[in-house]
């Protein structure tokens, strides 16, 4: 075995950025994610639509998941769903702690009549006016809108669907009734107004009807025209349920936050939200070498022609004992059968492994089938790493 | 610790290193194993070497490996093997040069019964082996938690009829009883005992079965579980051998003429249930940071003055107040490592004094 060290034109450091899209579909109080079929899951602590966080107990019923446990002791370490004072309350020093990997996500639709308290909203507050600098429809307050008391709706997307932030200029919302498209909903602007561009010539065309917080995940929904259907029997007007208008503020009913939801009693409406998300992965690439005259040697005992005759003789005397060297196992590769080839030094690379600067193995890399290497080749092997 | 700018040096006393064992109940139904997907969680590599089991179908991203199955058979065992008899002996190699390892001549040890390889005693050559997932054992399979409940009923079924009969092998002497000479750690003896009817074994008694690595997460187990004792195996003859494929009740020694993928089938079918507990050692360090009556109830924080007085000390007599939001630690050289976060201000004036616990998990 060979080591070589890098040299600075071995060694790339890039970063890979990549938009991976995402999308919503809300129909009768359901929500598909990426479009995929609900598999009808045994484990309801993940509803369809919703992505597990662990991914250890998919469609596990009751007594067969996977779950975490410890035991209270001084250190007091915990799970995060327990606080210092729900843990102390459930559980004496000595008990095992025990908690769960059911943990989901999912979109959120919350809907905020006029003059509503609204915490999830001020919540929001110094967000929308840092970004206000972008367009005054994001303002909390402005001549546009006063966010604490429009009425509004506001979808909450989890980072773990968009990680380090949604990608500018790709959040669509479309609303349909009975299949028909009644309006679309994008940031053409690349400034997080939400400017409704379709279907062309429809009723607040061009309108801006709310904004995104790409950082946040928050879609906040203001435009309160009538998308052109007047009124929309939403559970047949038959209390809890209430008849409800076609505009913005009413995307995403049937999963509005406290409404409650009878699917036989749910409108024709259905919703779709898609995004792009930014992730950057670093990657380190590294050109491995194998010059000309190098890689030709193994430490493998294969390698070695032990049946040859010098194989166990050894030089002795009175003060030294010398091995005699065996020489590699001649298989130079020849047409002739009744010549035996000069014996060319050639061996198969089959791993590049990586050390640090202590010698230490940090890493290997695999080829998929071993490379033949002889003193008259020489590769150069990419090895790539995400970090 | 920093105080605003100034910094309170931690002394020995004030850090304490500590470990903490997280485990994790992991329980495997047979159902899951074999019946609940058919065979869409199986997956069969085209080697034929081993199979594979997932807890969902395989070809779903949801799906996670949970354990292989393969079957080790021993240079010296007395069966004879006629179907891929040389990647059952490899297997056997394999996995007993990385388990057992070398003696002093530099052959490979065997799987020893009892696990005193110096004292002799009872070999096990024709083993199955079930490779747990780095997912389910992470840092190690908590000692004396393994069970695995197998069906030993004569009759060959898939449909659960074969599961009247159960033994159960566990590592029942786990805690305190475990073995350190293997290359890969720690392991301890699995033992069988009747688990439906004490007349599932030839005795009433334990049997030492097999080995569980609790570091490597593998677990070694004689076919022996499946033969009678007339053939000798550990079953009362009473009831029989095993019929594991299908060809009749022959036990484990049906693994002659069937594929190591067969055979692992034929096990895989009779496992009822499997269950341990894992374990993660999480350590942290824990920094108690004292404030002392007098420190800390100054801040240079621009909004801690007004018109170059301290805004909450109007009077001379009043006491000086401030709010602790973070906690800032930094290294000997005064760069800022890390900082802790109160979940609210914390008042303190020169009347109060604070141990504020910052544990950091790594």
């Amino acid at each position: 075995m060979a080591l070589f060290k890098f040299d600075k034109d071995d060694i790339f450091i890039n970063t890979l950025i990549a938009y991976p899209e995402t999308s919503f579909y809300i129909v009768s109080g359901n929500v598909y994610l990426d479009n995929m079929p609900h598999l009808g899951q045994t484990n309801s602590d993940v509803p369809d639509g919703y992505l597990s966080l662990y991914e250890l107990n998919n469609d596990k019923p009751v007594g067969q998941k996977i779950y975490p446990e410890l035991f209270k002791d001084w250190q007091r370490q915990n799970f995060k769903y327990y606080t210092e004072a729900s843990l102390n309350a459930k559980y004496s020093y000595g008990d095992t702690i025990t908690g769960s990997y059911d943990l989901s996500a999912s979109i959120t639709v919350d809907q905020f009549s006029t003059n509503a308290s609204r915490r999830k909203i001020n919540s929001l507050r110094n967000s929308l006016d840092h970004y206000s600098i972008h367009s005054k429809h994001l303002a909390y307050n402005s001549s546009l809108g006063d966010k604490s008391t429009q009425e509004l709706t506001l979808v909450s997307i989890p980072s773990i669907f968009y990680g380090e932030r949604i990608k500018k200029g790709s959040v669509k919302l479309d609303y349909y009734v009975s299949g028909t498209l009644i309006g679309t909903l994008e940031d053409k602007n690349y400034n997080g107004e939400l400017v409704q561009t379709a279907p062309v010539g429809s009723v607040g065309s061009g309108s801006i009807a709310g904004c995104v917080l790409y950082k946040e995940g928050a879609v906040v929904l203001t435009g309160s025209w009538s998308l052109g259907g007047g009124i929309v029997s939403y559970g047949g007007g038959v209390s809890p349920y209430s008849p409800y208008y076609l505009k913005w503020t009413t995307f995403g009913q049937g999963l509005v936050e406290g409404h409650s939801v009878d699917p036989d009693h749910l409108s024709s409406g259905s919703y779709n939200l898609s995004f792009q998300s930014v992730t950057h992965t670093n990657t380190l690439m590294m050109m491995a070498h194998a010059k000309y005259g190098e890689c030709n040697y193994s430490n493998n005992p294969t390698y070695k022609d032990y049946s040859h005759s010098s194989n166990g003789v050894a030089l002795t005397s009175s003060v030294s004992f010398i091995e005699s060297s065996v020489p590699p196992k001649n298989i130079t590769h020849t047409e002739l059968t009744d010549v035996t080839p000069p014996l060319e030094r050639e061996t198969y690379i089959s791993k590049i492994a990586l050390y640090d600067k202590d010698k230490n193995l940090i890493g290997y890399a695999k080829v998929a089938t071993p490379v033949r290497k002889t003193e008259d080749r020489q590769y150069t092997f990419k090895l790539k790493l995400d970090l | 610790m920093a105080e605003s700018g100034a910094f309170k040096t931690l002394n020995d006393k004030d850090v304490v290193s500590t470990r903490t064992l997280l485990h994790e109940a992991i329980p495997i139904t047979g159902t899951i194993v074999s019946g609940t997907y058919g065979d869409n969680n199986i997956k069969n590599p085209s080697h034929g070497m081993f199979q594979s089991v997932y807890d969902y179908p395989y070809l779903s991203s949801s799906a996670n490996h949970i354990f292989d199955i393969t079957v080790g058979i021993g240079t010296q065992s007395g069966l004879t093997i006629t179907s891929q008899a040389d990647k059952k002996k490899n297997i056997y190699n394999q996995m007993a040069q990385l388990l057992v390892g070398y003696d002093h001549t530099g052959s490979i040890q065997r799987f020893d019964e009892d696990g005193n390889i110096v004292g002799g005693g009872k070999k096990l050559d024709d083993v199955f082996i079930i490779p747990f997932s780095r997912l389910l054992v992470k840092d190690e399979i908590k000692k004396g938690t393994f069970q695995l409940e197998l069906g030993i009923d004569d009759a060959y079924d898939n449909g659960g009829a074969i599961f009247n009969s159960r033994i159960l092998i566990s590592d029942q002497s786990g805690s305190n009883g475990y073995f350190v000479n293997s290359p890969v750690g720690e392991y301890g003896v699995l033992y069988a005992t009747a688990s439906t009817h004490t007349a599932a074994l030839a005795l009433d008694q334990s049997y030492a079965v097999g080995l569980l690595y609790y570091q490597a997460g593998i677990a070694v187990i004689s076919g022996s579980v499946f033969n009678d004792a007339a053939i000798g195996g550990i079953l009362n003859n009473a009831l029989n051998s095993t019929d594991l494929i299908g060809q009749g009740a022959v036990g484990f020694s049906s693994v002659s003429a069937s594929t190591t993928q067969t055979i692992a089938s034929g096990i895989r079918n009779r496992i009822y249930n499997v269950q341990f507990n894992n374990t993660t050692e999480l350590n942290s360090t824990i920094y108690f940071c004292r404030a002392n009556h007098q420190e800390f109830n100054y801040s240079t924080n621009p909004t801690y003055t007004n018109a170059s007085k301290i805004r909450v000390k109007t009077n001379s007599t009043d006491e000086p107040v401030s709010y602790i939001t973070t906690i800032g630690l930094y290294n000997d050289k005064n760069e800022l490592m890390a900082t802790a976060k109160l979940s609210e201000p914390l008042k303190k004036t020169p009347s109060t004094e604070f141990t504020i616990r910052c544990r950091l998990d790594y």
